[in-house]
């Protein structure tokens, strides 16, 4: 809409801007983000579906993570990227719980809807809500069952937990029992201290059942690109000594702007001279490598047929090009320096472990590296009938694997199955009661909108929702804290006892920045927006510079 | 309700989405059944190919090439399909191909058929993901019977009979069941020949099928060595040699070069003369070299010149040129000898050593090819197809590849199920069994699957000409009143419902992957309930 006045009409800003402003685009807003949050609405909890997303360039996304599609959604609303930007914030920090934050914050704004309309300044609806919000979390850390780490085996027993919890909603489902084995024993192979998930390598390799993924631990890659003689080479090894480069083993100019000047050919031999150097060259990088005892040979460049034979000649395993990641996460493994120069190599530049071999998994070959004696690091092998597929399993994976891990860190779990947010409702309406003036109604919305997360699990899993709830309601007024959705007896249960259990950290995070990102859309009241700038090509010849007045 | 298009309370629209009119979007039941119908369109083009009196298709690429074939992985791929759906069954075949080499039409008929009973159990109303639920309860039913019916096949290197067999059900639906035998032992020969029984792992890139158009099939030979598409560098040089060693060189029969950039200025006659006398040194040197390294043969990577090719004529030293990469390697694992990088370094220890290498040629055609035989290492190994057409051998190779797969299976896991649908019958007589004691709504999903699973007695028996239902009801009811797993249907009209006396054997590895591939599948195209495309790019 452009600013009118009555007359004379004055131009404020540049044709073809978009301002509008006050209550109606507030409303608007809130309407923009209660329409993104539906459009991820059917994939929260294990009855949740898949959606299918297919970008520009025909790349296609199976998925059923909340952040995974809203970025897919490539969404340019403005108010819909904050929805957005709390999905991602909830997996980097989280990791899960992606769709219930989207989900409920824009529960909140639905909530609210009613009082913008009725007139109630949004500064007293974000006033209550960050009072709300706070209470929430401090009853969470009040309620959360702490465990400690004193008995190895109930310890881990409390991770898989976590870990089938989060990945309940997912693909994966019928076989969490085999994946939170891996996920966990992909997390506690890990250094207890950082913690780096990154140190998990995740190959993917088609065919196969999912069932035949496989835990590796320590480094597996796929064989790299090899040349002439490589088939000749031992590929199995015990206890061998492992030496990572960074150089390039091929016969080839050692300068690329040297020139040389041979004044005789057969004289002096001059022009032989030449080529036995540079023979030399390769051939003392190579004998310096054999002589230092190690058995496998990995480098970041390529590693030529010259070099490949020659290793082959001297049972010697190597491989170049190996990716600068897998490189590095073998050097983890088996400990030693990646190696720029082949001179001076000691001991302590190798790496050892127990076993190397050169395996086949499904139509590809892989390197692995086992039994490593830094094995701080493992990798998991995802096999799956499509690429799509196993996509999918990656991600929820890495979400368990995140769960897994915060579980460790923050050692405190609520209950799922909507049975914390229900508590907490609970907790919040009968503090409501005992506020005074229009917070109370705010704070009671808030905790209104809590039930947002079990009434869409129910909706999803097409049990009748009203019936749930009132069930749920009851059952929490009477001080039974944990009980929750339950899927299959297709009505409630006590999720504490029934094992579903998330780490508190994904609550209190999501109550947080759900409840932020509701704030910081209620307190926009004007979107000046430019009209889109033209690609070149379209060219509208002798208009100046767009202004940009971008305020959100 | 979509959050592509949305509108506020004064009726403007929202534009949420980049571009958000162009985009397509399809969600709830409306999407499950697009997809299901794709699905279902999908495995009905393969489905004719299924069985020994399966037929083939006929795919033209854009380039006008053609592919006659009834291998499903194949069709599939060929065939460019646009769906996204449909895309997804064309990598469900292609991981049954990587994974086991064989059963790729099987498989895509397993998904449609699940997908078909779906449909039919959404329209009653059941949750999708109930009854991807079912799906995988009744999949781990059918492969837990699968593992409990199946058999044993002896097998040793002296005992390859079973492994014929099972080669042979393979290739039956093929084109070259023609001369089904010679293939089946030569897919057998070939994977026991590089096999290594104890660690159960056959190395496929010892295993090289190699074709030449001209002959028959039943002039296919298995070479227990290697072909190489090559002859000898001078025509006057002898066509078959004995007891050869052989020299494999990768540095060119020419001067040393170095690689770092050079000039050569030659300023005057004479220094013309003695460049012209180094290189003709050279030569004889390198002639030398090899000559008392002890090899009478030379197979070179790379090219030589005319000088040199006249050199080594002379001096009785056979040699090839311009051999690629992976051939000289094969060479160097099959005559065990190693690959050497410049003359200096020969020596007798890396020769390599074969029995006899002769050059053949074949028909009227000049093309000619180099056979090394009887070498040192026998583990390599080379399939020779030879046929009328272009067509008919690139077929013949795909069907080999898949007799070579299921062999290779067995090595690796000697359990087999029998054929003929036989294993799909019992798993569904055992999941309707399995069904009844479930108490939840899971059970009709069960009987779902249980009814998929006929789709592939069922399509068998079409192929063959027979009566569907009626041959299916036969051969199910005596599964039940006999108890006898290993009733299929008789596809060759042999008189025989046994397949075990038919001998039509699968691995059960094939079959279990089969399964459980095409449920995980079918899972996910069931969990998907909505599908956001970009829409179509205008001009």
């Amino acid at each position: 809409m452009q600013n009118q006045f009555l007359q004379p009409q004055i131009i404020l800003l540049k044709e073809g801007t978009d301002t509008s402003q006050g209550r109606g685009q507030l409303l608007s807003n809130i309407n923009a983000c209660i329409a993104v949050a539906d459009s991820i609405r059917t994939t929260l909890g294990p009855r949740g579906m898949d959606k299918l997303i297919v970008d520009n360039n025909g790349k296609v996304t199976i998925s059923n993570d909340g952040a995974t599609i809203l970025r897919l959604l490539d969404i340019v609303h403005p108010a819909g990227k904050a929805l957005v930007d709390i999905s991602r914030s909830q997996d980097a920090e989280v990791g899960d719980g992606t769709t219930s934050v989207t989900l409920f914050a824009a529960e909140l704004l639905k909530e609210v809807k009613l009082f913008v309309e009725e007139g109630l300044p949004p500064q007293v609806i974000i006033k209550g809500f960050r009072r709300a919000s706070q209470l929430a979390i401090n009853y969470i850390k009040e309620i959360a069952v702490s465990v400690e780490r004193k008995n190895e085996s109930e310890f881990r027993d409390l991770l898989e937990k976590c870990a089938a919890t989060a990945m309940s909603s997912k693909l994966i489902h019928s076989h969490k029992d085999f994946f939170k084995k891996m996920v966990v024993d992909a997390v506690l192979h890990l250094d207890q201290e950082s913690l780096n998930e990154k140190l998990i390598g995740v190959k993917k390799v088609p065919g196969g059942g999912m069932q035949d993924s496989l835990f590796i631990n320590g480094v597996a890659f796929k064989k790299t690109f090899s040349y002439a003689g490589f088939e000749q080479q031992p590929k199995s090894f015990k206890y061998p000594k492992i030496l990572c480069l960074n150089v390039e083993l091929e016969l080839k100019a050692e300068k690329d702007n040297a020139e040389v000047r041979v004044e005789q050919v057969s004289v002096s031999k001059e022009y032989q001279a030449i080529v036995d150097a540079e023979w030399k060259i390769i051939y003392d990088k190579l004998e310096k490598i054999s002589n230092s005892g190690a058995k496998v040979v990995l480098s970041k460049l390529p590693i030529g047929d010259l070099a490949t034979q020659f290793f082959a000649d001297r049972d010697i395993f190597c491989a170049g090009r190996v990716g600068a990641d897998d490189l590095g996460r073998v050097i983890k493994a088996v400990g030693g320096v990646i190696q720029t120069s082949v001179k001076d190599i000691s001991h302590d530049h190798l790496g050892v472990c127990d076993s190397f071999e050169e395996k086949q998994i499904g139509g590809e070959r892989f390197n692995i590296f086992e039994g490593c004696p830094k094995a701080k690091t493992c990798t998991l092998v995802l096999r799956g009938g499509a690429e799509q597929f196993i996509a999918e399993v990656e991600r929820s994976l890495h979400d368990a694997i995140m769960i897994v891990r915060r579980a460790i860190k923050n050692k405190s779990v609520v209950a799922g199955g909507g049975a914390t947010e229900m508590e907490i409702s609970k907790y919040l309406r009968d503090y409501s009661r005992t506020v005074e003036g229009k917070q109370q109604m705010v704070i009671a919305s808030f905790a209104k909108s809590l039930e947002v997360i079990p009434r869409q699990l129910c909706d999803n899993s097409g049990f009748d929702a009203i019936d749930v709830l009132n069930k749920l309601r009851q059952k929490h007024a009477q001080g039974c804290k944990w009980f929750g959705v339950d899927m299959e007896s297709e009505s409630i249960a006590d999720n504490f006892e029934k094992f579903v259990w998330e780490p508190a950290l994904v609550k209190t995070n999501m109550i947080s920045s759900a409840s932020e990102a509701a704030c910081l859309i209620l307190s926009v009241d004007e979107t000046v927006k430019n009209a889109q700038s033209q690609p070149p090509d379209a060219g509208m010849p002798g208009r100046g510079k767009t202004i940009l007045y971008g305020i959100y | 309700m979509s959050a592509v298009y949305a509108q506020d309370e004064y009726g403007r629209p929202i534009i949420i989405v980049r571009e958000g009119q162009k985009k397509q979007r399809v969600s709830g039941i409306e999407a499950h059944k697009s997809h299901i119908l794709a699905a279902r369109a999908v495995a009905n083009i393969v489905k004719t190919s299924l069985g020994p009196r399966g037929l083939d298709k006929i795919l033209i690429s854009p380039d006008g090439e053609i592919t006659v074939t009834n291998d499903g992985a194949t069709i599939l791929t060929q065939m460019e399909v646009q769906h996204q759906i449909a895309k997804l069954l064309v990598q469900l075949s292609k991981s049954q191909d990587d994974e086991i080499g064989d059963g790729t039409t099987g498989v895509v008929v397993m998904a449609g058929a699940l997908l078909e009973e779906a449909d039919a159990m959404l329209d009653r109303g059941i949750h999708p993901i109930a009854i991807a639920d079912g799906y995988e309860r009744a999949c781990n039913v059918a492969v837990a019977h699968l593992e409990s019916i199946a058999d044993t096949v002896p097998f040793d290197k002296n005992n390859t009979d079973m492994l014929m067999r099972t080669a042979k059900t393979s290739l039956g639906s093929k084109i070259v069941s023609k001369c089904h035998d010679k293939f089946a032992k030569m897919a057998v020969d070939a994977v026991l020949s590089v096999a290594d029984l104890e660690r159960k792992d056959v190395d496929f890139e010892l295993i090289k099928v190699d074709g030449k158009m001209g002959g028959s099939l039943v002039d296919s030979v298995l070479v227990k060595g290697v072909v190489v598409d090559k002859d000898f560098s001078h025509p006057q040089m002898p066509k078959e040699l004995k007891n050869c060693k052989i020299a494999i060189l990768t540095c060119p029969f020419e001067p040393p070069k170095p690689k770092t950039k050079h000039q050569l200025d030659i300023t005057s006659v004479e220094e013309y003369k003695n460049l012209q006398q180094y290189e003709k040194d050279k030569f004889n040197e390198m002639v030398k070299q090899v000559k008392d390294s002890g090899a009478n043969l030379v197979i070179c990577q790379w090219g030589f010149d005319d000088e040199a090719n006249h050199l080594l004529m002379q001096n009785q030293l056979p040699a090839v040129r311009w051999v690629g990469g992976p051939e000289i390697e094969l060479i160097a694992i099959a005559t065990n000898g190693r690959i050497v990088p410049r003359f200096a370094e020969l020596t007798p220890e890396k020769l390599g050593f074969a029995g006899t290498v002769k050059e053949v040629a074949f028909g009227t055609t000049k093309d000619r090819m180099l056979v090394i035989e009887e070498c040192a290492n026998s583990r390599a190994v080379t399939v020779f197809v030879r046929g009328g057409n272009k067509m008919i051998i690139d077929e013949a190779k795909r069907s080999l590849h898949d007799a070579i797969c299921v062999v290779r299976n067995l090595v690796r896991d000697n359990r087999i199920v029998y054929g003929g649908g036989a294993a799909e019958i019992t798993c569904s007589l055992a999941i309707e069994k399995a069904a009844d004691q479930v108490s939840s709504i899971e059970q009709y999903a069960m009987r779902g699957f249980a009814s998929a699973l006929d789709a592939i007695p069922l399509a068998l028996a079409e192929n063959s000409g027979l009566s569907p239902i009626e041959t299916l009801a036969d051969v199910k009811s005596r599964h039940a009143t006999e108890n006898n797993p290993w009733l299929g249907i008789d596809c060759n009209l042999k008189g025989s419902n046994d397949m075990r006396k038919q001998f039509v054997f699968d691995p059960l590895l094939s079959k279990r992957s089969q399964f459980l591939l095409a449920t995980q599948l079918v899972k996910m195209i069931l969990k998907i309930d909505d599908v956001i495309m970009p829409g179509e790019i205008e001009g």
